[in-house]
């Protein structure tokens, strides 16, 4: 797979301007694949180029970047690029910006497509093709695919391809892409594209003024005549109303079914991040562990052993231990997303968040950030509107991540006593973890309140979600998904932890006393936790638990390592009883607490400050989010130690 | 249902007299029976009644998605379902599309005489 991937980048990545790429013998033809959202794209996309593809983001931006080589019956390749899904071609939104680029031949890195693929919901076709004008007017060989053809005739509906292909000059194919049918004639397109010569004709998409009322509103009104009259023409008996969709909305969108069903999607949600992904977890850490201890044994005794196994398998490890978390919860995300149900979904959370400053499209993003707000950031790329994705992604590490979990149980066990508070259902010790969820909600909410009033106030934006059909997913695609986003997180946040876990270690091997790593108390960083106690004496935190803020700034669970390590109690885990033990001895049950309240809100997770830099495209951004969350910590434990201490 | 939005129409039309007979004359003219309330916004039509858009009252960026969608004046739009937090999901070219009640309060629409009965 790393071959085919070394082809794909010379074929794309290398000379950004035209001239040079002119140059390269035999370049491999690029095709452009447009659609609206829920059209089938992506779907489409996988079909022709399945594991040969390769996700970047395209220069300076945040949306995803797919392009993928598809291989023909005669041996030939052709390179595919699946665009983002749009309605239109003006710069509203970024991936309509684009969008444009890509087709006018002006993204760097991108040389101008040779032919287009614009691909619709045949079930749909008015709305749909709103972007067949604009699309011709690019004057490149275009293949019209009209998918879900079986929903179509199932429904009743019809079409007339042949009045297509004379209406608008292009050719026609039919096609299911979920299950493959008709893809064949879209190979068969393919292999008939040839490299344009590119003899300085500009290609351009109709500019759309923009900020002039009437002549944009008259554009679309000309725009809409236009398809009027091509499906008139095309015969177009528009598909009946679709029996299953219908009943299943008047369930999921139900007055009373609706937010229960909502509830419980949500919760089986949670299960599956919590339970599930649990012996999957289990099975990495054994992993990790074992191959670690294989390696101790295996390499002499050296400093680039200690380097590592103490830095970077610990490091890394610490991260590979939530993929099968992640992976669980995208396979859901994904199962739900190409069901159709997330547009439901978002439609009931809209109102709630609405209300709160952020939108219905936000909830993906905020449901993730109970696995990892990495992934979940990089979901609010969805959120349509740039200063609600903002405000999303700046209150997701609130939400309450799994690595916030082990610090939790370690602290709960430790300190609070297993009574039963309401009867037999609710102990203290659950009531505390609830609460303690419950916090992270509670500051998200009054942040992206405050937010919307303060930095990011704007007039409320039209939240505007398309219902698409019920439809089952093809595992294909969310499989594929998967693997784009095991690659993505790992890629992200293993640079990060490597590099982490790696200045960690050099802090705790220096200064060198007689030739060996120094006492953990003498060392650079037990020195740094000295520096800082002063500091957070007033929460009752001395300079151990003060070392074990500083690492866990890499990832809140380092802590516990961290800890265990100062009190030199060997296998340090969350459910370490003589951990437990030590502790008790060192903080009273109001600094435990208050350190759950500073773990509850603190930003110590380095990944999320590098994704949050990589999508904001600035520092601005992540130092505000930093520094606003460690004064709500420290703030928050000063209080809970005064209150619990009281 | 009908007999209640008919006596808000006529309510709301009789107020819209007393403010500008010239307009509604010339609407009555066109729409024999149905008095054409300048007012009557999307977010007043009562479910699966297919009305025609008549003019888009948001600021040009906000309207742009709605217009991308085909959802521009001379279109037909029927609210087909309510979500649970009441906000009307409407099918406009066979497309459905969940909008909040907001925007649709800002979507002026006429009824279509010949729907009438449907419902």
């Amino acid at each position: 797979m790393d071959d085919c991937h070394a082809k794909t980048d010379d074929g794309l990545n290398a000379p950004s301007s035209r001239t040079a790429v002119q140059d390269l013998p035999a370049r491999t033809p690029l095709v452009a694949l447009i659609g609206p959202p829920n059209s089938g794209k992506s779907t489409l996309f996988n079909r022709l180029t399945g594991l040969r593809q390769k996700v970047a983001n395209y220069p300076g931006v945040t949306v995803e970047k797919h392009v993928g080589r598809a291989r023909l019956p005669d041996e030939r390749e052709v390179d595919i690029v699946d665009l983002p899904g749009v309605h239109g071609f003006s710069a509203r939104t970024l991936d309509e910006k684009i969008t444009r680029d890509v087709l006018e031949g002006r993204m760097d890195g991108l040389r101008s497509p040779d032919a287009l693929i614009l691909i619709v919901d045949s079930t749909r076709l008015e709305s749909q093709l709103m972007l067949v004008e604009p699309v011709l007017e690019l004057k490149l060989p275009t293949l019209l695919v009209l998918n879900m053809a079986d929903e179509l005739e199932v429904r009743g509906g019809k079409v007339d391809d042949e009045a297509l292909v004379r209406r608008l000059g292009v050719q026609v194919a039919r096609t299911t892409a979920r299950t493959g049918l008709g893809v064949e004639a879209v190979t068969s397109f393919l292999s008939d594209v040839t490299v344009r010569e590119s003899g300085g004709q500009e290609i351009s998409l109709r500019n759309i003024p923009l900020g002039v009322p009437l002549p944009m509103m008259d554009a679309f009104a000309a725009r809409r005549r236009h398809v009027g009259e091509v499906v008139e023409e095309a015969g177009f008996v528009p598909p009946g109303p679709s029996a299953v969709s219908e009943r299943l909305d008047s369930l999921f969108l139900h007055r009373v079914w609706g937010p229960l069903i909502f509830l419980a999607v949500v919760l089986v949600v949670f299960q599956s991040i919590f339970t599930w992904a649990v012996p999957l977890m289990d099975g990495v850490e054994f992993l990790i562990a074992g191959s670690g201890e294989w390696l101790a044994v295996t390499l002499p005794e050296s400093w680039f052993r200690s380097l590592l196994i103490d830095g970077v398998w610990a490091g890394v490890g610490s991260v590979l231990v939530f993929l099968p978390q992640i992976l669980v919860l995208f396979l859901f995300l994904g199962v739900l997303e190409d069901s159709g149900y997330m547009a439901r979904a978002a439609i009931i959370a809209d109102r709630m968040m609405y209300r709160v400053g952020l939108q219905g499209r936000a909830f993906l993003p905020l449901l993730s950030g109970y696995a990892c707000a990495v992934p979940a950031i990089l979901a609010a790329r969805t959120v349509d509107d740039e200063r609600d994705r903002l405000a999303t992604i700046f209150v997701t590490p609130f939400m309450t991540c799994s690595a916030r979990l082990p610090v939790y149980v370690l602290l709960i066990a430790a300190f609070i006593p297993q009574e039963p508070l309401l009867g037999r259902f609710l102990g203290q010790r659950a009531a505390v973890l609830l609460g303690l969820y419950g916090l992270g909600i509670v500051a998200a909410v009054g942040t992206a309140y405050l937010l919307k009033r303060t930095l990011l106030r704007a007039k409320p934006t039209s939240f505007l979600m398309e219902l698409p059909p019920y439809r089952i997913p093809a595992l294909r695609s969310i499989g594929l998904r998967l693997l784009d986003r095991s690659r993505i997180f790992l890629r992200r946040a293993g640079r990060i932890i490597f590099t982490v876990a790696i200045v960690l270690w050099v802090l705790t091997q220096f200064p060198r006393t007689e030739g060996g790593a120094p006492h953990i108390d003498d060392s650079a960083l037990g020195r740094i936790g000295q520096v800082i106690e002063p500091a957070i004496a007033p929460l009752g935190f001395d300079w151990r638990i003060g070392v074990g803020l500083v690492t866990s700034l890499a990832a809140r669970e380092v802590i516990i390592g961290t800890l265990g390590t100062i009190y030199g109690v060997e296998d340090a885990t969350d459910d370490s009883i003589v951990l437990q033990d030590v502790l008790r001895r060192d903080l009273t049950t109001a600094s435990a607490i208050a350190l759950m309240v500073f773990f509850a809100f603190a930003l110590q997770c380095m990944s999320t400050v590098a994704v949050m830099h990589r999508e904001t495209a600035g520092w601005k951004w992540p130092i505000l989010q930093f520094s606003y969350m460690l004064v709500l910590a420290y703030g928050g434990a000063y209080v809970a130690v005064r209150v619990f201490g009281g | 249902m009908l007999r209640l939005i008919l006596i808000r129409l006529a309510s709301e039309a009789a107020l819209g007299l007393f403010v500008d007979t010239t307009v509604q004359l010339t609407q009555f003219a066109e729409h024999s029976w149905v008095p054409a309330v300048e007012d009557l916004r999307l977010g007043d039509v009562p479910l699966r009644h297919t009305v025609e858009l008549v003019h888009i009252d948001l600021p040009i960026d906000q309207a742009e998605p709605l217009l991308e969608r085909g959802v521009l004046p001379g279109c037909r739009i029927c609210p087909v379902r309510m979500s649970p937090g009441g906000d009307p999901i409407v099918s406009v070219d066979g497309s459905l599309l969940a909008i909040r009640r907001e925007t649709a309060d800002c979507l002026c629409v006429r009824l279509l005489a010949q729907l009438q009965d449907v419902g």
